[in-house]
Order: C-alpha cells, then structure tokens, then sequence
C-alpha cells in the first residue's frame, strides 16, 4: 500500500472514531505594516491567481470596471515638490461591523460569528449593488460583464474557489478556502490550528512579510503581539466599521515588537 | 333670494337674478369656476366620453411615438441583461446611477396623485375633482415604471423573486434588514392601493360610460363597472370606502418615498447619510409630482379638449401649490446642507466645492434656477399661473431641476467616497439614456392610452360638486357658496 | 542505471497524457512517452488534494525557488519555496504571474517556417522536419554558428549550446538582454571585478544595515532581485530592539523603491557618481564617522568642489552633510549602485564611486568573493552591449550561417541604430526557439518552439549570490501542455550527427545530462544516500545550497580610484530639452511580462495605469506645453520618435521625463500587441565610457501634442488623486 493510501485510510478511520466537534471559533486578523509596502503588487497577482480574479481589458479598465480584490491605492502627500508618494494596499476589511451585511436584500452579504469574517454568498446574489455602494473602503468588486479567461487560461483556475458569473458581487475572503481547508485538515488529525496553518495568497507571497496574518484571539500570534503599538491605526475608524485589518503606520519603528 | 328658494329646480338651470349688476357677477362665479358652471349631468358625462373615442391623427402620432419609446426601453433592457451590467457607465465606485435616479424621481413624481386624490379629498379641496383621476393615472404608471427599475439595475435580474418572501425548500427568505425589502413592501402596498382607489372611485364613471357606449367600450366598461347600479347604498359604501381609503393612503404615502429615502440615508456614504432624508425626499416627490400633474393637466386638456373642466382656477390652485411646496423643499434642502457645510465635514466639503465651483456646478445653478429663482420669481403672480404655457413652463422646469437633484445626491455624490484614490464621475452611457427616455415615454404612453379607455375627469365628482356648489348673495355682491354634505 | 522507474521519477518527467509522439532518435527510457488513459492517473494525483512540485521560476534572470500547486494534474498556483536560500517562499508579481507563461493562448504548438521573413505567413512542419533543417544547416555551416540568448536562459542550456559551440569552433553565445541591460548586471559585474577583483553582479545584503543609500537602484521593483531584496528590506525595518533601518534613495523619479525611502532626492540624470563623489568628499573633509572611515574616504574621494556638485545634483548641501555624516557613523551602511547608473555614460566612474562608499564603511556585498566554491558546472556569463555589436559585425560580414537565438528578442529590445535586423539579412538561417511568435520570430525562418519554464528541466546556478551559491533545480510540473520541445533536446539530437560535438554532448536527453551534473555537485544541506537519491531530493527540495556556513570572508577591495565624470546625453538643450529615463517595468519588465494578461492587467504601482504605456512628466512642464493626461505625444530624440500618452505626476523632475520599457510590441501574442510605445526606439546604439554597455540613460528627448487623446485605463480617481483631495 503507498504512503498515500495509508494516509488516507488513517484519515477516515480517524474521522470515524473522532467524536465531531464544532469548529472552534477565531478572529481572523490582517496586520499590513505600511513601512515595509514596497506597492510591487506581488500580492495583487497571488489574489488573481488564487481566487480567480479575471483580468478585465483595456476597455473595462478605462471604463472604470476594473476587477481586484487587494489593490494598492497610490496617494499624494506634501506639497509641491517634496511630494512623496505612499502606498496604501487595500482589501475587504472584514469589519466586524458591516455596513455591506444588513443591506443586502437577499442574505448575500454574511457574518460568520464563528470566524469574525463577512463572507459573500456568490450563488445567491443578484446584483443590486447596495453592499458595494455602502462599503465606505469601495472594497468590493462588481462583474459588470461575465468573466472571460482566454483559452488554455481557464486550466489554471483554483478549482476550491467558485469562478463567478456575470452579475455578481465579489471581494476579498481572506482566502477562506485556504482556511477550510486548514480547518478540516486540522479537525481530522484531532489538533487545533496552529501559527501559520493559515496563510492568505497574498500574505503568502509578500517579499516584504508586509502582510502578516492569523488568529488574534490566540495571544502568541503574530498579529495579536504586534496589535496595540504606537503604528497601529485603522482606515476610517471613525465610521464604526470594525475592521478587521490593521496597518502600522510607515516611519517609525514598533519598539522592540520585531 | 329667488334662486336660493327655488332648490328643487335643477342645479343647471338657476336661472341669472334680475338684477343686471348680480346677473353680470353670476355670470363671473359662473365662468371662473366649474363648479358653479353646473350643465345637465349627460352633458357633462358627454364632454368627457366624447372626445375618448375620436382619434385623432395627433393622438395616432403620439402613440407610434410613445410606443417607440416603450419598445425602445424594452429592447435596450433585454440587450442590457443578455451583456451584462458593465455596458451602462457604472463603474466600481459608483454602483448606482440611472436607474436609481429614475426609480426615485418616479416614485416622486407618483406621489402628487395619491396626494391630490387623497389628501385634498381628506382636506375637502373641491378644486382637486376634475385633476383627481389623471393625477391617479400619472400615479399608477409612474409606480409601475419605479417598480421596473430596481429590477433593470440587478445584475442577475432574473433571480429578482428571491427579494420576495415565499416559503421554499432551502428556507431562504429575503433579509428585513434592507432597505431595499422595505422598498418592496411599500411600493407594493403603495401601488396596489393607489390602483384599488383610483378603480373605485371610477366605478361610477364607469357604469355612466357602459350606459352611453357601444361595441368593444360596452363590453369592456361592462366588465369594469361591476355591475354599478348607482343606489343609495352603493354610493354610501363607495363613500366609506373612499374615506378609508383616503386616509389610509396618506400615512402609506409619506412611508414609501421616507422609504426610499432611507435606500440612501441608512448607508454610510457622504451625501447620503442625513436623517433630514425622510422628509425631505417626500417634499421634494410632492414638489416634483405637481409639477408633472401641472403638465398632465395641460396636455389633456388640449387632447381632449377639457377645457371646460380645467380651468384657470385649477391652473392658479395647482401654482399656488407648487409655490408652497418650492418654500418647503428649499427650507428642508437648507437644512440638509447647511448642518455639514457648518461643521466643515471635510468629504462633504469637497462636495459642496463640487457644487458650487466644481465640475458639477452647472448642474447644481441650473438646478437652484428652476426649483427656486424661477418658480419664487413667477408663482406669486396670478397671471402666471392663470397662464397655462407659463405654469406649464414653471412646471416643466422643476421636473428637469428635481431630476437634476437626484442626480446630484445618487449619482455625483456616490462617486465621492471617503477615499480619494477611488473618487469618481459617472458618464451615461447610450444603454441608460435609451431606458430613461424610454420609460418617460411609457408613463405619456399609458396616460395617453388610458385617457382613451376611461373617463380621466371623474363626472360623478364633477356633477356632485356641481350640485352642492352654488352662490349666495350677501349685500351687493355675489359669493360662491358650498353646501357641506357628509 | 536500473531499469525500474519509480512512480515519483515517472511523474517527474513530464510523461502521460496526449504527448506527441518519441523525439526522433532518443531512446532512452526516461523520456519515453506512454499514453496513459486519465481514469488510471499516478498515484499522488488525487482528486481535490494538491500535489506540490518544486522548480524554478525563470520571469527574470534571478532564479528564485517556486513550488507549484497541482489540482488535477493542472498547475493553479505558483508559491515561493520556503525552503529555497534565495527567495525563502516569496514570490514577485512577475513570478506569480508566471502560470500564464505556461497557459497562454498564445503558445506555439509545434514548429513553424516562415518563408519570407517579416511576412507573418507561418506554416507547420513536424518536429523531425524541424530539427533535421537545424542539424543539416549546423553540419554545413562549421564555425558559422552563433547564438544570441537572454538571461532567463537556464545554465543548463547555456552550457549545452556553448558546448556546441566550442566544438564546431564557433565563438561562445552571446548572452544580452534588454532586462540586464536596464539593471545594468554587466556594468556592475565588471565594476565589482574592478573593485573586488572578481567580477560578478554583486549582492548587497540589507536585512542588519543601520543606512542603506540606493543610487537608482529599483532594487524593490525589478533589478537584481526584486524578492530577495524585498526580503531583506522586511527584514531591514524591523530589526531586532526595535531597530529599524535607514533608506535614502538617488533617482530623478520617484520609482516603488523611492517612495519607501526615508529620503529622497531626485537627483539629476546621470549625475549619481557625483553624489557618491560629493559624500565621499565630505566624509574625508570633514573627518566624520567612526573611526578609519574618513582616511579611507580621503583615499578613494575624487577631488571635487562639493557645493558645485550639489547643485548639479540637485541636492542641499547640508542635506548631502546630514546623510554624509550618517552614513559615515553607522555601523553598517550600505550604498547600492543600481540600474539606471548603468546606461550613463559615466555608469563605471559611478558604479566605483558608489562601491567607494561600501569600502568606507566596510560592507562589501556578497557574490563577489575571490574564490567561489567550484561547483563543476557552467553558469552563463552575460554580454555586454559591445560584444553584441560584435556579433551584428560578424552578421553582416557574413560570418554567421546560422542564428539561434533563445531567451532573447533583439528584433524588440536592440535600437534601430544596432543594425540587427540588417545585419539579418546576412544570415540565411535564423532560429528562433520562443514560445510565441515575438519580432524576432517575425523575423526568423524557422521557430522550434521551447516548452516554457513550468514544463522543462534544467538548473540555474542562482545570482545574485548572496552568500552562499545556489544552484537551482527546474523540473517540469505538468505534462507539456503544447507541443513544444525542450531546446536542450534539441541540440542533444542535433548534435548527434555532428561528430566533434556529439563527442562534446554525449548525453541522451537533456535528463541523462542533468543527473551528471547533480551528481557531480557536492553534499547538500539536506541528506542523500544515493546518487538516485540525491537526483531526487535535487528536484524535490528544488535545488542544491549548503547549509549556512560561517559567513564566507569579507572580500578585500584592490587598489581603485574614484573619478567624477558628468554623464554625457545625446541631444543639446534647446532641441531637446529634457532627459528620458528610461525604467524597466515593475510587471513586465523589459517586455517579456506583455503577453501575460495577469500582468497586462494589474495596475502600475507609481500611475495605476494597467495594459498602456506613457510618459511621465512633471505638473510644471505639462503646465507650459498645456498637457493633460492621456493627450498624445510625439516623443522625439535625437535617434527615433514615439507616440506616447502623459501621464501628470509629481514624481518626475521637471528636467526630465520618464517612459517605462515593455510596451510597444507588435507581435508576441494577442495580449501585447499593438499597445503603447516601445522606448528603445528613442535610443542610440552608442557606448558607455568603459565597459562596453548600451548608453541608455544618455538621450535628450524633446514632446510636442499630437492633438489626439486617449482615455487612460487607470484604476486611481482622475479627479481625486492628483488634483489634491479637492482641498484649495
């Protein structure tokens, strides 16, 4: 019998001799540590990849229908000629707080208690928009035309993530098939997830380690010890949103939190 | 004296008093006002289902027109949903834009019916009787146009049933958090009633038309009457059930457009999220509505030649009217603005920099030209509204400056969100500029249509006002003087 | 050799599936081909769970470890492999993009002739045909053989063609391309030689520096090594204590890089050994720093007037002051010579004075130790400019029969005035191995197309090197998906009839040379008790490195001196009154990344702008030339003109203007042709003052409006970003 097959049987009979237990719950946390943004879109490209994001045409582009789940907003500050470009990567902040959950009219836009994330039910949408409009960080993205991959393209598509049609609203899940998938290894192998069991496409690929993420209720975390410093701030905080993603201001160092 | 005992003559043959002086003033309270005018009830009945059945080559022009129009709007609809979303000019930041902005102008404009019908009923403004039933019909299309337009801005239009709530395997309902599923069950209940009541109320212009018509009209008012007899207790009934019904729409027609307020004033977006947006929204659909009936009003009247029963003094009513209701709106607009613009909101600076000296700043002058400079400037003045091109001139104007308030709270302020890296201008595109004419013609097109199919003056209205109207002398002069009847 | 090949082997080598048929005359079990039906897939294949294949990702010529996710037998993911010294399991925009080198609409599928070149007219012959036109034109053109390769080139290949080469006596290949011109990887090699005495492209390890100062160094966008560097920047800011390191950087636009640094000075075109000089300068003159800084400064400082200097520059003097003094009493400060410098005319004077400063303060790069550790296998070295001018000499004089050209597309990436295509027009067969039909295939007689990287074997000996060496392994990870043939086959088989060759390549297949090579390597850091073992663990662990050693020894800089040249550009002033700065691009780099729409279609991280090109310039001059985004400009120097779009920004002198490399193609697939403007068409072929390099950053250019507009496809608001936040 090959390791495999071994493997395998061991998974099932552990499956069935395991009590089923419900998930344990998590807060899944994003840290973007804006010094070390270098805006190379590494992390726009694992998105695409990994989520099936299409790429939309010159066309779409220009036409203001262009499709990213992560972008880097590049902004302006100073004045005159010591302005000095800054990078700020932008994604779905999985607030806490959703103000694109209680707008949609047909359950859509969704909370996962458990998870502490908003997840977006592909096959039930219809289209309306309100979610969108009301994202305040215009993190979600519409199909405005149903997607077209090209060709031999459409054999790279991750098949765990659902390729959406036309019509439908879209966003960052934190890549959740990535964290069911840990989940579900985790459960049959009877242990709890561990530091780094669950890592996003685009945290993944970061050269800079920018994106850092995991699980903030589990105090050892990356992201649970790096939360609380000077640098830590929240994009529009004041709207009551509760994201979830925090970003350490560029500059100034985070005094011995590495 | 004489005339006042003589109330078991007819209402329409009072004959002129002696006296040539209180003749002549008769005469005056006669001409002026359609109420005094009273004529024979088959006469009257006659004035309005004449003009139904001839069709004229202008009638015939418009309707291929306006037909056009509505095949142009279904046609560009369905190429819209076989392409998808992204041939309109929506982009990523604004979501919303044509469609939105048709859905709340109609629903506006929809609300000077059920107000005119209703309220005015309620309040016992007898100058509404013969605009009633046409200001129904704008009603009734403009909701159904308003209905179709959430539908046309869905992405997967063809899954709108599932914003309904019916019993199904999965136990999926529709989420009562959204403003949208508010929207629903107020327009729903919006436009069932306002058809229920504009139905009613013409029952008994139905059982007069089935009596005076023949072939297809017979058979179809036939069908329609119900079999109205015209007793005692059939008109007692209707009457109860109008009052009810007139009561009870009006709290359902402050509800529907403070619903569809809070489409905008429950999100976070700034622009859109004020509380002032309930009211204010109902004002500005009252506003923009008798504007549009003012206009209904006019292109009726020469269609089918009602001018003996829309008079200058309904003109002169519906402009004291708009002018009450440009006081209110602007005081609700100042109170919308006047709160951030305090307080130096710094997104919502940026919008009234837009406004006011940005790109968008020929919209916004244009539209404080005709909601404020044009009607404050000519309304007060009786022979302006007693001029039906000019009232008509007025009214058209506060369509197009109502339209462009829309535009700029959807569609200009939308594109503003906190972040400026995702600032944005919406553009139509041809899809949406096809769909909104398109649907502009179908409201004339069913109005049109439907002032051809039922007696759009209310007769019965019309001859009981009649015979409860009359004059009265008091001293030298004569008065127009109301019987109350309850 | 046992007979038996174990599952894991079987899959490794690509079999299975709707190959095409047995190369001609190869025999050797290990590539045989057996149609397999999918209802009995390997073992590891199960439906729904990955199987993880580690390679080599090959979009730049760095050579990062990548594993790659396989669902069903189709790759869906590339990672960075954690295991890999370089890249230790991140990955650059351009390397996970990479899956569409792989899947491409475009891809060839079997050989192509063309009959007239420039004609796009292809017709399809089999690959016997094809490799037998190769083989009889090699047998009869003797030394007349040449080839022109690129730097993404696998070592691999890279030896096998120069062992052809060698054995008919035909000079080696030449290796340049537009990607290692525009970093400048020749230049720097040879000024490191100069400096260090070893010529290789140097490392600059960043992740404990206190000061690092970056002279056009993109080194977080492109350059050397996009993801290490990113690694170590990570690293960089965040160092232990709290400590977090300093970054200024030198450029006259406002790069990724740039806008990271702590300081940035847009300096002059050109002038970055003047900067370096004028530092050096201070240090010695004003005896700052810890101690033996300032007397080593004073014995590299070219003599200069510093205030003069700074102003040339661009820079404050007390700025320059700050920074010098900084620098001077950091523990670790480290300088870096980057791309642009390279293609100035003074590219080496800068380049030594840039290093001056590392001898300073005592920090030496990596890469450049004396006695590297013989690893018994070739590793391309790369070409400078002027040997390709060699080349086109010896084209056009009719020396070269035969030209192959791989890895490369100088049709795309050599200026007009290089005479390439002329040249051509001597050489009765041209060769093209690419994927796709780019311009130089246009211009060839015969396409062999190569499989791409995802699907070949291979090793590549790791550079930069930042230590330690790496040579990384390249294995296929799915069954090729068009009918594209390894090259190294190719010439495996083509050199079989060749006498002096076949005895130079007496391998099989490209495999069988393979496991010799890793045979021949030294132990790994990681275990291998067989030599079958130790071929699979190479192709498992995706390479070979040593565990981390001691740190190798600091190389000693010979004696130098530090000369302050002003840069030379061609163009005077009042014709063309601003500099071109030309960049490569962050995603498509030199042009190779066009025909992927996954970088096509991600926005630019300086203009946000996705699937066009343009050139930068500042508010000031599209003030005076009443320019607005997306007008078109007719672009003119002194040796071409191109239309491109403005695009408005702040982060680009107001001397100068800004055009990324990349666009402008007119072949290589749907995706690329026929968008923006090539910028290479506004160089010369001239040289820089040593070292034989391409003077790219040399060219005056001079805008006038074509009264035509185009509607940017940028992602950023056109009405928020650049007009301020709407605040007056």
């Amino acid at each position: 019998m090959s390791e495999l097959e071994t493997r395998l049987l061991d998974r099932g009979q552990s499956a069935a001799a395991a009590p089923k237990t419900e998930l344990p719950s998590h807060k899944w946390t994003m840290l973007i540590d804006l010094d070390k943004c270098t805006g190379c879109n590494a992390c726009v490209v694992a998105c695409h990849v990994e989520n099936n994001v299409p790429i939309r045409s010159e066309r779409e582009v220009i036409r203001g229908h262009g499709q990213h789940w992560i972008r880097i907003e590049r902004y302006w500050e100073g004045e005159g000629d010591t302005q000095r470009a800054t990078f700020l990567p932008m994604l779905c902040q999985q607030c806490s707080n959703a103000p694109c959950e209680p707008v949609c009219p047909v359950y859509a836009s969704v909370h996962s208690e458990r998870e502490n994330l908003n997840l977006q039910v592909y096959n039930r949408c219809v289209g309306t928009r309100f979610c969108g409009n009301n994202c305040p960080y215009r993190a979600r993205s519409f199909n405005w035309f149903a997607p077209q991959f090209e060709g031999p393209i459409t054999e790279m598509l991750n098949p765990d993530v659902t390729v959406r049609s036309g019509g439908v609203m879209e966003k960052c899940t934190f890549c959740v098939q990535r964290i069911r998938r840990s989940e579900e290894d985790a459960l049959v192998e009877g242990r709890p997830l561990r530091e780094g069991d669950v890592t996003p496409a685009c945290a993944q690929t970061c050269p800079t380690s920018a994106i850092v993420f995991g699980d903030r209720s589990y105090p050892e975390s990356q992201v649970a010890r790096r939360l609380g410093g000077q640098r830590e701030f929240q994009v529009l905080e004041h709207l009551g949103t509760a994201p979830n993603v925090y970003y350490l201001k560029a500059g100034g160092s985070d005094g011995g939190a590495g | 004296m004489a005339e006042q005992a003589k109330f078991d003559s007819p209402v329409w043959n009072r004959p002129l008093p002696e006296d040539a002086e209180l003749a002549a003033q008769v005469r005056e309270v006669r001409e002026k006002h359609l109420l005094q005018d009273a004529r024979p009830p088959r006469e009257v009945a006659e004035k309005v289902l004449g003009p139904m059945a001839r069709l004229g080559r202008v009638f015939w022009l418009a309707f291929v027109v306006l037909g056009g129009l509505t095949a142009t709007w279904l046609v560009t609809w369905a190429y819209q949903a076989s392409q998808g979303m992204g041939v309109t000019g929506l982009n990523r930041t604004i979501m919303w834009a044509p469609y939105i902005i048709n859905f709340v102008y109609f629903i506006g404009i929809g609300h000077a019916g059920t107000f005119i019908s209703a309220a005015l009923r309620v309040l016992k403004f007898d100058w509404r009787a013969p605009i009633s039933r046409a200001a129904e019909s704008l009603t009734v299309f403009a909701l159904l146009v308003a209905l179709t337009m959430p539908l046309i801005h869905m992405g997967r239009v063809w899954k709108f049933y599932w914003m309904i709530p019916f019993p199904n395997q999965r136990q999926l309902w529709p989420d009562p958090r959204s403003p949208i599923f508010w929207d629903m069950t107020a327009i729903f209940t919006y436009l069932s009633c306002s058809v229920l009541f504009m139905y009613l109320g013409m029952l008994p212009d139905l059982a007069i038309a089935r009596e005076k018509a023949s072939g297809w009209r017979k058979r179809l008012y036939t069908a329609l009457a119900l079999g109205w007899r015209g007793t005692e207790r059939e008109w007692k009934n209707l009457d109860t059930t109008l009052n009810i019904f007139s009561y009870g729409i009006i709290p359902v027609m402050f509800s529907v457009h403070t619903v569809v307020a809070w489409d905008f004033a429950m999100t976070l977006q700034p622009g859109w999220n004020s509380s002032i947006f309930g009211p204010y929204f109902v004002i500005g659909a009252l506003y923009s509505g008798v504007g549009a009936v003012i206009i209904i009003m006019a292109i009726l009247r020469k269609a089918l030649h009602l001018e003996y029963f829309l008079r200058q003094e309904h003109f002169n009513a519906m402009g004291k009217f708009l002018l009450v209701l440009s006081f209110t709106w602007v005081y609700f607009y100042f109170n919308d603005y006047l709160i951030p613009w305090y307080h130096k909101e710094p997104i919502l600076t940026v919008l009234f920099r837009l406004f006011s000296s940005g790109w968008a700043a020929p919209f916004w002058y244009t539209m404080l030209f005709a909601n404020i400079v044009v009607p404050w400037a000519t309304l007060w003045s009786r022979k302006v509204r007693s001029s039906i091109p000019a009232l008509v001139g007025v009214a058209v104007l506060v369509q197009v400056g109502m339209y462009i308030e829309r535009y700029l709270i959807v569609a200009v302020a939308l594109g503003y969100p906190e972040l400026p890296f995702n600032w944005s201008v919406y553009v139509p595109r041809l899809p949406e500029i096809l769909i909104t004419v398109g649907v502009f013609g179908f409201v004339a097109l069913g109005v049109t249509v439907l002032s051809r199919l039922v007696p759009i003056i209310p007769i019965w209205e019309v001859v009981e006002g009649q015979l409860l109207h009359g004059t009265r002398r008091i001293g030298r002069a004569i008065f127009p003087a109301k019987t109350e009847a309850d | 050799m046992t007979e038996r090949i174990s599952r894991r082997d079987f899959l490794r080598l690509g079999a299975a599936g709707s190959a095409t048929g047995v190369l001609a005359g190869c025999t050797s079990p290990r590539r045989w081909v057996v149609l397999e039906p999918f209802v009995r897939p390997p073992e590891q294949q199960v439906s729904g769970i990955a199987t993880w294949y580690a390679t080599t990702c090959r979009q730049c010529p760095a050579g990062c470890g990548v594993i790659v996710r396989l669902m069903n037998g189709r790759a869906v993911k590339l990672e960075g492999n954690p295991e890999h010294p370089l890249n230790r399991g991140k990955l650059c925009a351009r390397g996970q993009a990479g899956l569409q080198m792989l899947y491409n609409p475009d891809r060839l599928s079997g050989p192509l002739v063309q009959s007239t070149r420039g004609s796009r007219e292809f017709s399809a012959i089999d690959w016997n045909e094809g490799i037998n036109r190769l083989f009889q034109t090699l047998q009869k053109a003797g030394p007349a053989v040449a080839v022109l390769g690129g730097a993404t080139m696998s070592d691999h290949l890279f030896d096998l063609f120069s062992r052809l080469l060698a054995a008919v006596k035909a000079p080696a290949p030449v290796m340049y391309d537009l990607y290692t011109e525009l970093g400048g990887y020749r230049m720097l090699a040879q000024a490191m030689g100069q400096v260090y005495g070893r010529a290789a492209v140097p490392a600059y390890r960043l992740g404990e520096a206190d000061v690092v100062f970056s002279f056009g160094a993109e080194f977080l966008g492109t350059w050397t090594s996009a993801v290490r560097y990113g690694v170590e920047y990570g690293a960089f800011r965040s160092q232990p204590y709290g400590k977090r390191g300093l970054l200024v950087h030198f450029e006259p636009r406002q790069s990724s890089t740039a806008v990271t640094a702590d300081d940035y000075f847009a300096i002059a075109p050109g002038s970055e050994g003047l900067v370096a000089g004028a530092l050096l300068r201070l240090i010695a003159d004003g005896n700052l720093g810890l101690p033996g800084r300032a007397e080593s400064a004073r014995g590299l400082a070219p003599s200069l007037d510093v205030e003069q200097a700074a102003r040339e520059c661009g820079i404050p003097v007390d700025a320059l002051q700050r920074w010098a003094r900084r620098f001077a009493e950091a523990e670790h400060a480290v300088a870096i010579p980057g791309g642009a410098l390279a293609g100035s005319s003074n590219g080496m004077h800068a380049a030594r004075a840039i290093e001056a400063l590392n001898v300073v303060s005592g920090s030496a790069p990596a890469g450049v130790n004396i006695s590297p550790l013989d690893l018994g296998l070739a590793r391309k070295s790369l070409n400078t400019f002027a040997d390709v001018q060699s080349l086109i000499a010896r084209m056009r004089a009719g020396e070269v029969q035969v030209l192959l050209v791989h890895s490369a597309n100088p049709a795309f990436e050599l200026p007009e005035a290089a005479g390439f295509l002329e040249a051509l027009a001597k050489v009765p067969l041209v060769v093209s191995f690419g994927a796709m039909v780019d311009e130089t295939a246009v211009w060839s007689d015969l396409i062999l197309p190569d499989r791409s990287y995802l699907e070949s074997f291979g090793y590549e000996v790791v550079s930069p090197d930042f230590g330690s060496p790496v040579v990384s392994s390249q294995q296929p990870v799915v069954t090729p998906v068009f009918d594209a043939q390894a090259t190294g086959d190719i010439l495996l088989t083509a050199a079989r009839g060749i006498p002096a060759a076949a005895a130079a390549m007496p391998w099989d297949d490209e495999v069988d040379y393979l496991s010799q090579i890793v045979a021949g390597l030294p132990e790994a850091a990681y275990p291998a008790s067989t030599p079958e073992e130790k071929r699979a663990r190479f192709r498992q662990h995706g390479g070979w490195w040593q565990a981390p050693a001691a740190a190798a020894p600091t190389p000693r800089p010979q004696p130098f001196t530090v000369t302050a040249q002003r840069a030379a550009f061609d163009g005077n002033e009042s014709d063309y009154p601003y500099f071109l700065h030309v960049y490569p691009s962050v995603l498509l780099s030199d042009g190779r990344g066009a025909s992927l729409p996954l970088l096509q279609g991600v926005p630019d991280p300086m203009t946000t702008i996705a699937w066009q090109s343009w050139v930068e310039l500042h508010p000031a001059t599209a003030e005076r030339l009443e320019i607005r985004d997306g007008d078109l400009l007719r672009v003119t120097s002194p040796h071409g003109e191109i239309v491109a779009a403005a695009y408005v920004t702040p982060g680009i002198r107001p001397d100068t203007v800004a055009i990324p490399a990349g666009q402008g193609h007119q072949d290589l697939g749907r995706f690329a042709c026929d968008r923006g403007s090539n910028v290479v068409q506004l160089l010369g072929a001239a040289l820089t003052d040593e070292g034989g390099g391409l003077r790219w950053n040399g060219v005056r250019v001079a805008l006038a409006r074509t009264g035509k507009r185009i509607a940017t496809a940028s992602l950023e608001s056109k009405v928020g970003v650049t007009e301020g936040l709407g605040y007056e």
